[in-house]
């Protein structure tokens, strides 16, 4: 049974499913039921060395970057495929090939034009972030940001990160001011 | 304590840990709008269904059973609740605030507007809103209080629907019938809307027999009344049968009408457009609308087509389903005028239910329910020696009996 986190709560996953190595990254949110502009979310993940920054521009993966990390980490868009079923973007992780130079991928969620269409992660119904094994499918961890979101626009929904040779995530939760740009700026991507 | 669009906050740290917010107000208000805004609060239970229309607060209910959520207005606010969450029972478990604007604008287009918190009169937060915040939206979810791990929290949701009330109440689960996929009214009984006008209640349980034999119980539709006010209705007015009629109608009105507004005309060879008649102002509203029926500057000869133009005019643009209800005593002799005009409008939303009543002479009004050359039929007619004459239960089924038939015809050929 998947372990669900709370906000700053981890767990370590190599523990959870023994030999675990490639994983899918899944991030969900309701679509709107009201009327309005539609909220247009927008995930991408950050790979960085121990320092909390990117080694260069192309460990930054999001939709027009599909593959970051050489090749440890693949944006697979929206979820046409059916893997992770009912998740709205997914994010597949191969750990064995994640560089060893490469310490932390971390998982965020932006809102297209969300200061013109005045939306914020408040109004975006259960959102969540669940780490899926591959193999067979089972969901070893899973955070629901809900009630953690307020008025950001941008938010680091969790994070995979090494202990040793073992893999842990963290439930993150934290809000950024402004949108993805100023977000990659601060994990060193140059745009 | 400002809070912004989209937060979301512990209602304790709200308080500050005030030692008196076991009950506080919810003071709302918008300003700017040329139309009434009706506020509500919306009592939904864990799957945020209106699972017991009783926990619907507003205007025409003004408390929740448990007394939990009560109609109270801060100074200075438009509308607003005394909440006592203690109170409510475990099996509501959040407290929208909403407002719906009554008419053709839009939240978009007020100024601005607020929701605030209150303690012994005292404002100790506040949510402030304007027109950028929204778009199109006729009815809005302003605000939520909802549970979450054992405590309470607030929402600052800002969102709503272009549909207005009839779109909320279907968020919240009020059902559409799948025949019909008309608006739907609010889920309460006509008996709890007409609770603030005593001397109509016995009406309800015959109007809703009515509506339930015909299936329009779900319908939203507005009402319209037009009363001949020709010198032969004279006595008819004198004698208090147009109020009676006034007082039978209004049931159906509210029932239908998101706001309970039933559109009068009167006509002579003049028409007035009397102010709609509601449960504030029903009683006795032949003698009181306008300075009374004598003053109306009617009792000559009748003009019917001026008045059915008026009426058009004033419902060809609405989207939602009008039942005008016309009430006649003969003498008609514009025939081909009201003819063709009724002809033409049978493209519009609008069914016309003529009555007539202690009369003769109805001439063209009776061909009507069977003319020729129309798209859908849009008129229905009969006549009485005298309102007395038939029960409240037969008047209502003879009003409604073709209303239904019409509304399908017009869904059909897209008129609706």
């Amino acid at each position: 049974m998947a372990i669900s986190l709370s906000k700053g709560g981890n767990v370590n996953l190599s523990k959870e499913a023994p030999g675990l190595n490639k994983i899918i990254v899944g991030l969900g949110w309701d679509a709107r039921a009201t009327d309005g502009a539609a909220f247009d979310l927008d995930a991408s993940a950050f790979l960085v060395k121990l320092d909390g920054k990117v080694r260069s521009d192309s460990d930054f993966c999001f939709y027009n970057n599909k593959v970051a990390g050489d090749g440890s980490v693949e944006h697979q868009g929206d979820n046409l495929t059916g893997a992770g079923e009912g998740d709205d973007e997914v994010v597949k992780v191969e750990l064995s090939k994640i560089p060893s130079d490469l310490d932390k991928v971390v998982f965020s969620v932006t809102i297209n034009d969300a200061e013109a269409r005045r939306q914020s992660f408040g109004q975006v119904s259960h959102a969540y972030i669940r780490i899926v094994n591959e193999e067979g499918g089972a969901e070893i961890a899973r955070y629901d940001l809900s009630e953690d979101a307020s008025t950001e626009t941008a938010m680091i929904f969790g994070e995979i990160y090494r202990v040793g040779t073992d893999w842990k995530f963290k439930a993150v939760g934290q809000g950024f001011a402004g949108g993805l740009g100023p977000l990659a700026t601060s994990f060193g991507v140059n745009v | 304590m400002n809070i912004f669009k989209g937060q979301r906050i512990a209602l304790a740290s709200l308080f500050e840990n005030n030692a008196q917010a076991d009950r506080f107000q919810v003071g709302l208000s918008i300003s700017g709008s040329k139309e009434a805004i009706d506020f509500a609060c919306f009592g939904l239970d864990s799957q945020q269904k209106l699972s017991d229309d009783a926990y619907m607060t507003f205007f025409n209910q003004p408390k929740t059973p448990c007394g939990a959520v009560e109609l109270s207005t801060p100074v200075g606010d438009t509308l607003g609740f005394s909440c006592q969450l203690a109170k409510l029972p475990a099996k509501i478990d959040k407290l929208v605030f909403t407002a719906a604007i009554d008419g053709s604008t839009s939240m978009g287009q007020i100024k601005d507007g607020y929701l605030r918190f209150l303690i012994s009169n005292q404002e100790v937060a506040r949510f402030s809103f304007s027109s950028v915040d929204f778009q199109d939206e006729k009815a809005v979810m302003l605000g939520e209080l909802y549970r979450k791990d054992g405590t309470w929290r607030f929402s600052a949701v800002c969102q709503g629907f272009n549909g207005g009330m009839a779109a909320l109440v279907k968020h919240f689960g009020g059902e559409v019938a799948e025949e019909a996929p008309l608006p739907v009214s609010s889920k309460l009984s006509l008996e709890k809307k007409l609770a603030s006008a005593p001397k109509l209640i016995n009406l309800a349980k015959k109007a809703t027999v009515s509506l339930e034999k015909y299936q329009l119980q779900e319908t939203v539709a507005r009402v319209g009344l037009v009363l001949d006010a020709s010198g032969s209705m004279m006595n008819q007015y004198r004698t208090g049968k147009v109020q009676e009629v006034i007082e039978r109608l209004l049931p159906l009105a509210v029932h239908f009408d998101d706001d309970g507004e039933l559109d009068v005309w009167a006509f002579s060879s003049n028409v007035l457009a009397l102010p709609a008649a509601t449960l504030n102002n029903y009683a006795d509203f032949i003698n009181t609308a306008e300075g009374g029926w004598n003053n109306w500057g009617m009792m000559s000869i009748n003009n019917e087509p001026s008045v059915i133009k008026q009426v058009i005019e004033l419902y060809q643009k609405t989207l939602l389903p009008v039942l005008v209800i016309f009430i006649s005593d003969g003498g008609v002799s514009r025939n081909k005028e009201i003819k063709d005009l009724l002809t033409n409008a049978a493209c519009l939303p609008i069914f016309w239910q003529f009555v007539g009543i202690g009369g003769r002479n109805y001439s063209v009004l009776e061909q009507l329910d069977t003319m020729a050359g129309r798209i859908v039929d849009n008129c229905g007619f009969f006549a009485l020696d005298d309102l007395n004459s038939i029960s409240e239960q037969e008047l209502y089924d003879r009003l409604l009996s073709e209303f239904p038939l019409w509304l399908k015809a017009a869904k059909n050929k897209h008129i609706l």
